[in-house]
């Protein structure tokens, strides 16, 4: 293990948050190496500082102690340099698709012409085709998703946080997504961080697996998915190896919550 | 709109129509209420007159206009960008409108004499307020994930205005900007009425104090079709601005 690079380490991050007179401590302690060029999910029930944890890791916040430390991206700031792609598609419904795909290399200081004429390129690889011109409310719920994960993915960032991206689509449309998701990512290797609450999916898309506890997060059980590559939904969801990879988290989950 | 111009069309010439009967089988002195066909008459004969009044008016409402969207546009994001200048300004605002235009008007005059600089005042005092408090509406109400999301791509406050608050606050502040249009008609009427020598607000106390009334019914009709082409040349001008409203169901 010692070989294979960190794109980030997270080492004893702490988050609390301030709700009026209470306090809500959302992260204590957690402890998480991302390896580089990995697949990596973070699984966990609803409000165990999954987000949290991906707003620390792209710069949106800051941790009230313990240490970010992104060896792939040297220090400094890391708002601007990490890919983040969130649980709404966030679309804008006065731009057309090439330029909500565009938006980010835009932000990021591309001149928008040239933003424009890299997203198109993109078009047929995301299932975008011919809908260049339509605005978001034109698209399906699948469509939009893929737009969103254009933007991101445009930017070319190393690391790439993904919060639930598949979270609001319908279960054959989710299947689909994932497997375009992983053979997307296997043309395109980088590092991408993918929080879900779906044992299933992470499972199939995933490398490593990590389940947090209930609220205050912290990593309780970390998996290695050791199901050769490429896969194929149908057969990985049914095979034994999987079955037992998600009894095991299923009883870490149980006795967490 | 979508139903196009012909209903209401209709139950205009239906209306003119029972007006017309009604004076004529009633007997109405033409002094209190002349029927419509005295009126058309009245525009025809002295179009020249009208229409050279009407310019005045146009001129200064536009003016005015202007300058009131530009104002409150700028007020709106001044607003919208500091906060502590909200709260400071905000208050002294509702005051500018709480003072009557009629009030106002005279000591326009007395500032810059029978110019067009006190009826484009007039016009512009009545039309910031709504621009400004709908452009503090719409971007304010613009989703802080998205922000947040621009932030992750690197985006500025700049950045972040232009590419995503403005563009999300347009319908809104567009429906300012119709209310506004509606509100400089009588605003340039009333900055003529206490000193000009010129326009059509001008012209309806000439015609009144001359007991005129077809005039005074003409000069009405003149500015009631110029204020209706203006308020829909601005829902024409939305239409293109806000292109993706036709498709948009939902809103973000």
């Amino acid at each position: 293990m010692n070989a294979i690079a960190i794109a980030m380490k997270v080492r004893g991050v702490s988050r609390t948050y301030r709700d009026g007179a209470r306090s809500v401590a959302a992260l204590e302690g957690t402890d998480l190496d991302i390896p580089e060029g990995k697949f990596v999910s973070i699984v966990g029930p609803s409000a165990c500082g999954k987000s949290t944890l991906l707003n620390l890791f792209c710069g949106l916040d800051m941790p009230d102690a313990g240490s970010i430390e992104t060896p792939a991206l040297g220090s400094g700031d890391l708002l601007g340099r990490v890919g983040y792609m969130p649980q709404q598609d966030l679309l804008m419904p006065w731009r057309t698709v090439t330029d909500n795909a565009a938006i980010g290399l835009e932000c990021l200081g591309c001149d928008s012409a040239e933003a424009r004429t890299r997203a198109n390129e993109y078009m047929t690889r995301f299932g975008l085709n011919g809908f260049e011109r339509s605005y978001p409310s034109q698209l399906s719920g699948g469509m939009r998703q893929r737009v969103a994960m254009l933007r991101t993915f445009l930017c070319d960032r190393k690391i790439n946080l993904l919060d639930e991206p598949f979270g609001k689509l319908d279960a054959i449309t989710r299947a689909s997504m994932q497997t375009w998701l992983l053979d997307y990512w296997q043309e395109n290797r980088c590092t991408i961080v993918f929080v879900t609450h779906d044992i299933d999916e992470a499972l199939f898309l995933s490398d490593v697996v990590h389940l947090m506890s209930p609220r205050p997060g912290r990593i309780v059980l970390s998996l290695s998915v050791d199901v050769p590559r490429p896969r194929k939904y149908g057969e990985v969801v049914t095979s034994a190896r999987f079955n037992e990879l998600k009894s095991r988290l299923l009883a870490s989950l149980g006795k967490a919550s | 709109m979508k139903s196009g111009v012909g209903p209401p069309l209709l139950l205009g010439a239906g209306l003119i129509a029972l007006w017309e009967i009604y004076v004529r089988a009633a007997g109405i002195d033409p002094l209190l209420l002349p029927p419509p066909s005295a009126v058309a008459r009245y525009i025809v004969q002295n179009a020249g007159l009208l229409i050279s009044n009407g310019a005045s008016t146009l001129a200064e409402l536009l003016i005015g206009f202007g300058s009131g969207v530009i104002i409150g546009l700028s007020l709106g994001i001044l607003m919208q960008t500091w906060r502590w200048f909200r709260e400071a300004a905000y208050p002294w605002l509702v005051a500018t409108q709480m003072v009557p235009i009629p009030a106002v008007a005279p000591i326009l005059v007395l500032w810059f004499g029978f110019t067009i600089v006190p009826k484009a005042a007039t016009v512009a005092l009545m039309c910031f307020f709504p621009i400004a408090v709908n452009t503090v509406d719409g971007l304010s109400s613009v989703n802080p994930e998205l922000i947040r999301l621009l932030r992750t791509f690197g985006a500025g406050p700049w950045a972040i205005m232009s590419r995503a608050a403005l563009p999300h606050a347009l319908p809104s502040i567009f429906s300012g900007v119709r209310v506004a249009m509606a509100l400089s008609v009588v605003g340039a009427v009333v900055g003529e009425w206490v000193g000009a020598t010129h326009g059509l607000g001008y012209l309806m106390l000439h015609f009144e104090n001359r007991g005129e009334t077809a005039g005074l019914f003409a000069t009405v009709a003149v500015l009631t079709v110029m204020g209706i082409t203006l308020f829909f040349l601005v829902g024409w001008v939305e239409a293109r601005v806000i292109p993706w409203r036709r498709y948009a169901k939902e809103n973000p």
